[in-house]
Order: C-alpha cells, then structure tokens, then sequence
C-alpha cells in the first residue's frame, strides 16, 4: 500500500455516522491506513456543532426510531390480546419513562461506536472539520483551538439533515430530530405530520399507537411516492383502519401559535382552504439535504449539485482525485446499510487495492409502520416503465393467523414480479407484520436473480405467513413492459458469476 | 346457472383473458369438461366464498389465512382446466369400468391437495373418505383438514401466539406500559381462549369441505378399507377406483409404562378445558418442547424429562445446546437423562410420575395436573386393509414403504404424507400430494417431491428455524466446511427487557462457497428462515450473501453480514487459511 509520507495521515474522514466509521475502521484494521475521524461532539438534535459517533442511524433515525415503533406496537399487543382471552385493557402510558431509556440506551451505542474506533486504531477528533484544500483538514476542536491535518486522502461522510417545507409559522414545527428526543407527547394530544416519505408515516403510525390523534397531510394521493402502487394503497387503507386522518393531495400553508400554546394549521387541499385547530404539534417530515454547507468543499476542487449532493463516480470518487465521498451527502440511496456498503467498497479501493464498486441496485427495504412494509427490486410501475416484454404479477392478501382469533380486520399483502420471458423474480413487495425481516432473505435470493420457479420449488415453513411467498401459484394478471429494450444488465450479471 | 357464470365471469375476463378469446369459448371448454356446475358451485349466492374466503389455489393457506380473492382463484381453477380438457389430459382420464379415477383415503393437508389437484387440474374423477370431525382423534374421529389443521400446526401456533402476549406483556413494561399498575400482569380466561380456538378449528374444517366440494372432489364420511388393488370399503359401502390414495396419517403414541392410560398426547393438550398449573412432559422433540413453551408462556409450572443430555435431538447441536440454555433461562424445568417408569393417580386427582436417571436414581415429582406422552408418532396403518390388498409397510414402524413418486408395490395404489413417514411436515406432504397429482393425472411421469434443503422450524419460546445440513451432517458430507455463528440481543431486549439472546448459524461448503445450512434462534427466526431457503435452494454462495445489503434495523440482517468464521473445519489439516476478501464482490481491475 502506497503512503502518502508527507502527511499526517493515510486518510482523514469526515464524520463518524455509519459509512465513515466502517470505511474508517476497514481502512486502518483491515488495510493498515493511519486514519482520524473528525466528529462533532455527541447531542440528539443536530446543528453545524452538535452530532457524535454514530451519526444520524444510531442517534437521530434507524435506532432510536424502531425502538418508539416498538414501544408503540404494544398498543396492539393489548387490544389483539383480548381476543385470545387476556383480560388486558389498554393500559397508561409514560412517554418520559421510554425516552429516559431511549437516552440511555442511544448514549450507550454512542459510546460502543467510539470504541469501535479507537480498536480500530483510528484517532476520532471532536470538532468541526472543513477543507482548505484537497490535502488538509482544519479542525474547529470542541476542546477549543484549531488542529490541521494533512491526508492522502479525506472522505467525506457527513451526511444530511432534516428541512423544513417554507412556510408561514414553518419555525413553529419540529423535525425528525426533535421527535426522536421529545420530552414529552404534547398537549393537546394532536399531531400534524406533513409529508408522506417513508420518516413522516412511520412517526405518524408511532404516535397513533400512543394514543395521539394523528393527522398527515401529504400532496401526493397516497402515501410513499415511489413505492409500488398497491403496497401504498394498502398502506393508506391500513392507517385509516389505525384511525389516521390522511389528508392526500393537501399542503399545509400556514402555521400560527395561538395564545393557548397549540397551534392552527391552516392548509389547502381539494376543496379548498380549511384549518385545523387544537394541534399541539407539527412534525415536518419534508425531506433531507445533504450538509455541505461552509466546508470548504470549493477550496478543495469538490463538486456539488445544486442542492448540495456531493457527485461521486460509482467508486464514491469525488472530483477531486484524492477525495471520496459516500452516505447520504452523496444522495445515493439513503439507508444505513447502503452507506456501510460504499464504506467498506471504498476502503478496499483507496487501500486494499482491489477497486470495488457499491452495487445499489435490488436493495431491500423496509418502512416500518405498524404493520410494516418491505419490498426489493422494482415496483410494478417501475417494472412496466423500464423493462420490456410480459411481466406476471403475482399478488395474494390474507389474513394473518393471529387476525383470525385477535379479530384483527388487517390483511397482509404479498406481490412478487417476474419477467415472464426469463421467470426471474424483478420485485418483491408486502405490506403485513413482520414483512421486514421476512424480506430479508427473499431479498437475497432476488440479488441473486432467483427465478419464479425456484421460488415455486421451495418448500413452505408452516405455519408462517412468509410461507405464502413461496405458494403463489397462479398470477393475477399479466402485463406490458413499456421500454423498447432491455436494459443492459450485463454488468451484474458477470459478477454474480 | 347463466347467473351464476356471469358473475365468475366477470373476475374471468381480466385473469383469463391472455388465454381464452372470449366468455363463449371459455363457458364452451368448461362445459366440455363438466366441470362448470362442480367448479362454480362455491358461488351460489356467493355465500361460502364470502364466509370462508379460503378457497385458494393452494391448500395451504387454509391453515389460518383467509379472505382470498376467491373469484380470482376460481377462475384460475377453470382456466387450468380448460388447458386439460384441450391439451393432454386424455392420457389417465380413461376410468374404464371403475367408479373413479382416484380414491383418496385421509381428508388431511396431503390428500385434500392431492384430491384437489387431480380433480380441478387434470380433469379426474375423485372421491375422498374421511371420518367424522373431531379435535381427539381415534379409529372412528378425524375430519376433514386432518392434523394439521385440527390436532397440529393450526391450533398449536393459535396456542404459541396466545402466549406469547405474556411475553409482550412483560416487555410493554419496560417500554413505559404501566400494564395493570404495580407490576402486575393481565389473566388469561383459557375457557374463553379455547372456545375461539376452536371455532376457528371447526370454521377451517368446514372451509377444507367447501374447498373439496369447489374441486369437484365427492366426499364420504366414514372409515375407509382397502379390499383389493383397485377396491375399498368406506363402512361397509364398496367403491372401485383406478388409483387408490393413502393419506390417513399418523397418530400420537404413548410409551407402555404402568399408568400410560392416565397421560394424554397432543391431542387432548391442544384441547384442555382448564389451565394446568403443573404439568410434566414426556420427550424432547419439537412437539414436547413446543407444549412446554406455550404452558411456561402461561404460567403453568413446566416440567420436560428426556433421554438424552439436549432436547431437540436431529437439530443442529450448537443449537440444541443454545436453546436449552434459552429454555432454562425462560424458567423450564428440563430433567435431562430422565426416562419415566410409572404414572399413578392419587386420591386428590393429581398424579404422580416416576422417572430413573442413567445411574437407575429415581425422581418421584407430585402434584401433576397433567403427564403428556410426546414420545413419537406412529403410521395409522392398522386395520386399513393393506395386507388383504399387499401394500407393503415397514416392519419396525409401520409406514407404508412408496418409491420416489409415492407409489406402493402394489402399481394402483400410492401414499403421501405422514403414513409414509418420510419428512412429517404438513407443506412436505402437500409437496407430495401435487407430484402425486402431476405423476397419475397430469401426464408428468417424472414428477417426483424434492426432499432437499426443506426448511422447518420449531414454534417453542424462543423458536427455532433450520434449512439445511447440520454442522454435524455437513461435517460428514462435505468434509471441509466453515462456519459463520453470530449471538446478539435483539434490539427489542435492550429496552424490553428480556434476557434471551438470539442466535445465528450459516454453514458453507469450503470447497464450493455453497450456503449448505442456515439455522436460527430467536424472534421471528421461522419468518425470516422462508427466504433463507429460497435462496439455499438456489444455491446461493457465501461471496453472494456478502454482496447482499441489510434490512436496518432488522434481525435478519445479521446473515448477510456475518463476515469471519468463528471456525474452518478441514477434513485434512492444511495450511491456515488467510482471511477471505474483498468482502464485496470486487470488480476486477480494468484491463488497463
């Protein structure tokens, strides 16, 4: 491996989340690079000087997130229990009591990723890092002072943050941050969430099991734009069921703080202008932007998009040639474990000398309302908008065994996708309980380009209701991809191989 | 009848529409079959599809799933079959001089598919015997949907989710819950759970007769005999057949020590009428571990007494060992080496159980609501006939001995499912009753079940799911093997509060990178472990796994980022191994 001698360091990264850890770590344990990780110092609601190892995953998403979904899913615990017999009411609820383990708990894994590091041998730096040019990193330490650093070369993992929708009385509502570290449910107990991405709904469905009145307003007619149509129409269904108020095809305009401490949103949908009263809080969940803001990102010869995105090549290289990037700020696709896989990518590129491309396509997901949702490949409409030739689309809803005795009136839904003239399998959805660990490994049979037959050969594990994925013999309708051409899949094909 | 048709027309037109030109030649090719009344008779009045939404193209999904598009499925069912009647059905459909063209005995999860199958797929003319519903079966107690359905999978996971509230109750706590105030848990009305139980049990068993009688399957209640190669009796009325199915299945058997007339099998512990405060279990398979579990979830005091040192003798043993250690911490009482030598009654009610350990030592355990045999299975091969018409069985067991397609030595007459005793799993024997169906009727003389890497799963607290070699079995199959084991506390504990862990196991064929078995503890393993198999199945290699990105934050996730072994086992010693990378799939350097 190739030392960059007039340096301080191999490689100096920027922010400590979930891709520059494990790029930092494989870089300095696996392949013997000296590496820092400048990160700013630990807070659950982050700003340009609050943030901590673990970054947006373990402290403002993915973790403290499931762990309310939990705690908001024994809502249904309780009333599914009556109907096998428990004398279970719905019991009180202390809002304080989770989040003060929630704290705990985000503070622990806090520290766990800080050791992480430090096993790794990588030195984390606390303090604001920005560039000054493409070899050098100055550091605004926490402790006070500035530190310079010299690296062959510095990657950039820092990330996005929430935004707001601009509008009137905008300063009024929170985001994604803020919800995670609520002191308490408000008062009144009702919510407005605006937007219908996958962080909006999933806070919406939690705080419904909470017992809030729980409104979401979104411009779309349904729910998670970009996921297959059905599986949204499904969830929309389900929401109401749960007593959501959806309001589709509706923005909300103006906020205004009455002398009370609620709020009144005001918004304007199909019919008109109306607004809501008595709202004791509005959570936006109106997207993300990367945070490249003042980081010297010009001075080193870094390119941006408009918004912000830092452009990578499909090796996470930035315009400059020493320079990487990965995770959300290179608005890619923004999940953990994406961002995992551009880290450890990167690590054998820029010092394992095996240049090795993240492959973002058949990612599996999960949203994780309540009942959650998972899917991998592509949707339906995507399937008919990019391939061609007959799609077979296989769907089944059913009732989920413990509906059958809880009374539980929920359906799950099943959908697989197949290009009917090679059987393979191009998108697996559902919507229903425990549909994200279910997808798990029917995701990795569709990366591995399972075909319908292969399913069909497999043997169902009974009773489950993933055992439905493998019985869905006949297809419900067949229909028409709408490109001229397949597209070239030659590439992922050779590297199955 | 016009009526009728147009209403399941309507679903026709969208489903169909690819194959059949138009209404008229499909009600044409349905009628050319005669089929159409049988076939449409679920919709009258749309009643029992409405009611029991079960019907299904796959059987299967009886088992507690409902609310299916039934029109759509019926319409599949006619479309297949007008592809029969016009394709090459003719090649089995000849009854000849006998009453059908196949007789099934055994109304469980394998005969009704296979009965189904042969009727709506192929175009065969099928009769069905089963006895009169019951939830404890004997020589004269069945019903239709069998095991499965009525003394099996159904119930017993109705039983596992019941429970597992306590758990959820538990754990609601230390999520801020205040559960009844001071710490105190909810009660159980069992009387109240066993009614729902069993309503749903009779509402299945009725959704498994209209399934039957959609397919166009004549059903007869009663006890069927076999008399010759191509004749049997259902009690005392004689029927012919070209081809006789057997899927009468298997019963619950009891050790012969003093006093085994006061114990009960899973049949009677799937229906008790109180909630036993003590209860002692015989066996450590999965149905003596999986009781266990369900009673300990509700509160009863649990005792299992086995022969061997680990409960689930046959699974993975890392596995066995790791769920004892889970079984203990959730507060079972395991008394391993223990063989029982005598149940007596005393005058309170309860019983008393007598068990010897290896060394002879005897344990006396009192106070006993309930002693339940779980000590096997046995083929309900006797007075079935089989020897008047020369079916062969096994002497040792009693099973019926069937080639690879299920057929006996006797040509007319087959056997699928737990009478065969070959995997006694209900999605096996539905495996097998399809390539039965395919074989006899459909043309596909090659049709055979595939008995590879079928996965399953043990419904106990925590579960247990498998595909798949054992360590063990790969040990001796392939020689050269690495294993990738992973143990963590679910994200749901930390806060919960519980203290199991959950356990992770892959198994690779060194030689080939081949995933050769997957095993799992913990929750939702039996969910996560379908895909698992789906793509061990295919074949999937580890380097594949480790391009495959995690559901976050998810359990499952854990398989594909498990990236050192915790051991290479080699057949012959060889030099150490260098860690295996690049992790990812790496992209071979450009040839420039």
């Amino acid at each position: 491996m190739a030392k960059g001698h007039d340096y301080d360091f191999d490689l100096v990264t920027l922010g400590a989340g979930s891709g520059g850890t494990r790029a930092s770590r494989f870089s300095a344990q696996k392949y013997g690079a000296k590496v820092a990780c400048v990160e700013l110092p630990f807070g659950f609601i982050s700003s340009d000087q609050v943030g901590g190892a673990g970054g947006t995953c373990v402290i403002r998403g993915c973790v403290p997130k499931k762990l309310l979904v939990y705690g908001s899913a024994f809502a249904e615990e309780f009333s599914d229990a009556g109907g096998f017999g428990w004398k279970a009411s719905k019991p009180d609820f202390d809002w304080t009591h989770l989040m003060s383990k929630k704290t705990k708990e985000i503070e622990r894994l806090n520290g766990v990723y800080n050791k992480l590091l430090a096993n790794a041998g990588v030195e984390l730096i606390e303090g604001r890092g920005s560039l000054r040019d493409a070899h050098t990193v100055e550091v605004a330490l926490s402790s006070g002072g500035i530190r310079t650093l010299t690296a062959d070369k510095i990657l950039l993992a820092i990330g996005g943050k929430p935004v707001k929708a601009p509008i009137e009385g905008s300063e009024h509502a929170i985001t994604s941050d803020e919800v995670l570290a609520l002191p308490d449910l408000p008062t009144p107990r009702r919510i407005v969430a605006v937007g219908a991405g996958y962080i909006a709904i999933e806070f919406a469905s939690m705080f419904n099991g909470f017992g809030v009145d729980m409104h979401l307003m979104y411009r779309k007619d349904l729910p998670l734009a970009g996921f297959d149509g059905e599986c949204r129409q499904r969830v929309a269904e389900n929401l109401q069921q749960r007593g959501l108020h959806l309001y589709p095809k509706t923005s909300p305009t103006k906020i205004v703080k009455q002398s009370n401490g609620s709020f009144s949103v005001t918004y304007k949908g199909d019919t008109g202008e109306s607004t809501l009263d008595d709202v004791g809080l509005v959570v936006f969940g109106t997207g993300r932007s990367p945070n490249t803001k003042d980081i010297g990102l010009e001075a080193a010869g870094v390119r941006t998009e408009k918004d912000g995105t830092i452009i990578v090549d499909e090796y996470s290289k930035t315009s400059a040639a020493n320079i990487y990037a990965l995770g959300d700020v290179t608005n890619r696709l923004n999940l953990t474990p994406v961002a995992i896989m551009e880290g450890m990518a990167f690590a054998a590129t820029a010092f394992g000398g095996v240049p090795t491309k993240p492959i973002h396509e058949r990612v599996a997901s999960a949203v994780f309302t309540q009942p959650p949702m998972a899917t991998v490949g592509l949707s339906e409409e995507a399937a008919v908008e990019t391939l061609s030739g007959d799609l077979d689309i296989y769907t089944s809803s059913f009732r989920p065994m413990k509906n059958t005795v809880s009374g539980r009136a929920e359906k799950t839904f099943m959908k697989i996708i197949v290009q009917a003239d090679t059987d393979e399998v191009v998108g697996v959805h559902m919507v229903g309980p425990d549909t994200p660990e279910i997808m798990q490994g029917v995701g990795i049979a569709v990366k591995c380009r399972a075909t319908k037959a292969q399913f069909d050969s497999t043997v169902g594990i009974h009773p489950t209701a993933a055992e439905e994925i493998v019985t869905m013999r006949s297809k419900t309708r067949r229909v028409q991809g709408k490109a001229k051409t397949e597209p070239d899949t030659n590439e992922s094909r050779s590297y199955q191989q | 009848m016009m009526e009728m048709a147009g209403l399941t027309l309507h679903g026709l037109a969208t489903v169909t529409s690819h194959r059949l030109r138009s209404r008229g030649a499909l009600l044409h090719s349905c009628r050319a079959t005669g089929i159409l009344q049988s076939s449409l008779r679920p919709f009258a009045g749309f009643s029992p599809c409405q009611a029991n939404p079960l019907c299904s193209a796959t059987g299967l999904q009886a088992a507690g799933r409902s609310h299916r598009p039934c029109r759509l499925e019926q319409a599949t069912r006619c479309q297949v079959q007008v592809r029969a009647a016009s394709g090459n059905g003719a090649s089995s459909h000849d009854s000849g001089h006998y009453d059908y063209d196949l007789f099934t005995i055994g109304a469980g999860s394998g005969g009704v598919r296979a009965s189904r199958f042969a009727a709506s797929n192929y175009g065969a003319k099928v009769a069905i015997c089963e006895l009169p519903f019951a939830r404890v079966s004997s020589d004269k107690l069945g019903g239709a949907g069998g095991t499965c359905v009525l003394r099996g999978c159904v119930p017993k996971k109705l039983m596992v989710i019941g429970g597992e509230f306590s758990d959820s109750f538990r754990d609601s706590m230390g999520f801020g819950w205040e559960t009844l105030g001071n710490g105190q848990l909810p009660q159980v009305a069992w009387e109240r759970f066993m009614e729902k139980k069993n309503k749903e049990l009779e509402r299945l068993n009725g959704v498994y007769m209209k399934l039957l009688d959609g397919a166009g399957v004549e059903y007869f209640e009663g006890r069927g005999k076999i008399i010759d190669a191509h004749t049997l009796e259902v009690d005392g009325k004689r029927f012919t057949a070209k081809n006789i199915l057997i899927a009468v299945g298997a019963r619950a058997w009891r050790l012969p020590i003093e006093g085994t007339e006061l114990t009960m099998t899973s049949d009677e512990i799937l229906d008790l009428e109180k909630l036993p405060r003590k209860l002692a279990i015989i066996g450590s398979g999965y149905i003596a571990l999986e009781f266990a579990s369900i009673y300990n979830n509700y509160g009863s005091d649990v005792h299992v007494f086995f022969r061997q040192e680990l409960p689930l003798r046959g699974f993975d043993e890392e596995c066995r060992q790791f769920m004892n250690d889970q079984y203990a911490l959730r507060g079972l009482n395991l008394h391993p080496t223990h063989s029982p030598t005598k149940v007596a009654k005393g005058e309170d009610g309860k019983l008393t159980l007598w068990t010897k350990d290896r060394s002879g030592k005897e344990t006396v355990t009192e106070g006993i609501d309930h002693v339940l045999m779980a000590t096997g299975r046995k083929p309900n091969t006797r007075n079935l006939g089989l020897e008047d018409a020369g079916v062969d069985i096994e002497e040792s067991s009693g099973a019926i001995k069937v080639d690879e397609y299920s057929r006996t030595n006797v040509p007319s007459i087959w056997a699928i499912g737990d009478v065969t005793d070959r995997i006694a799993l209900t999605p096996v024997a539905l495996m097998e009753g399809m390539a039965f169906a395919k074989n006899a009727f459909g043309g596909e003389s090659g049709a055979k079940p595939d008995y590879e890497n079928v996965a399953s799963a043990v419904f106990s607290s925590p579960p247990l799911a498998s595909v798949g070699l054992t360590e063990e079995g790969a040990l001796a199959e392939y020689g050269n093997i690495d294993v990738f084991t992973s143990s963590f506390r679910p994200m749901k504990a930390t806060i919960g509060g519980g203290e199991g862990k959950a356990f992770m196991k892959l198994i690779v064929a060194s030689d080939s990178d081949k995933v050769i078995g997957v095993h799992m503890i913990g929750p939702d393993c039996a969910e996560i472990m379908q895909g698992m198999a789906v793509a061990v199945k295919m074949g999937v290699t580890k380097q594949q796994l480790d391009t495959v990105v995690g559901i976050h934050p998810s359990s499952a996730e854990e398989f594909v980022t498990m990236r050192s072994p915790a051991r290479q086992l080699r057949e012959k010693p060889e030099p150490q191994k260098t860690e295996k990378e690049p992790e990812l799939a790496a992209v071979p350097p450009k040839p420039y």
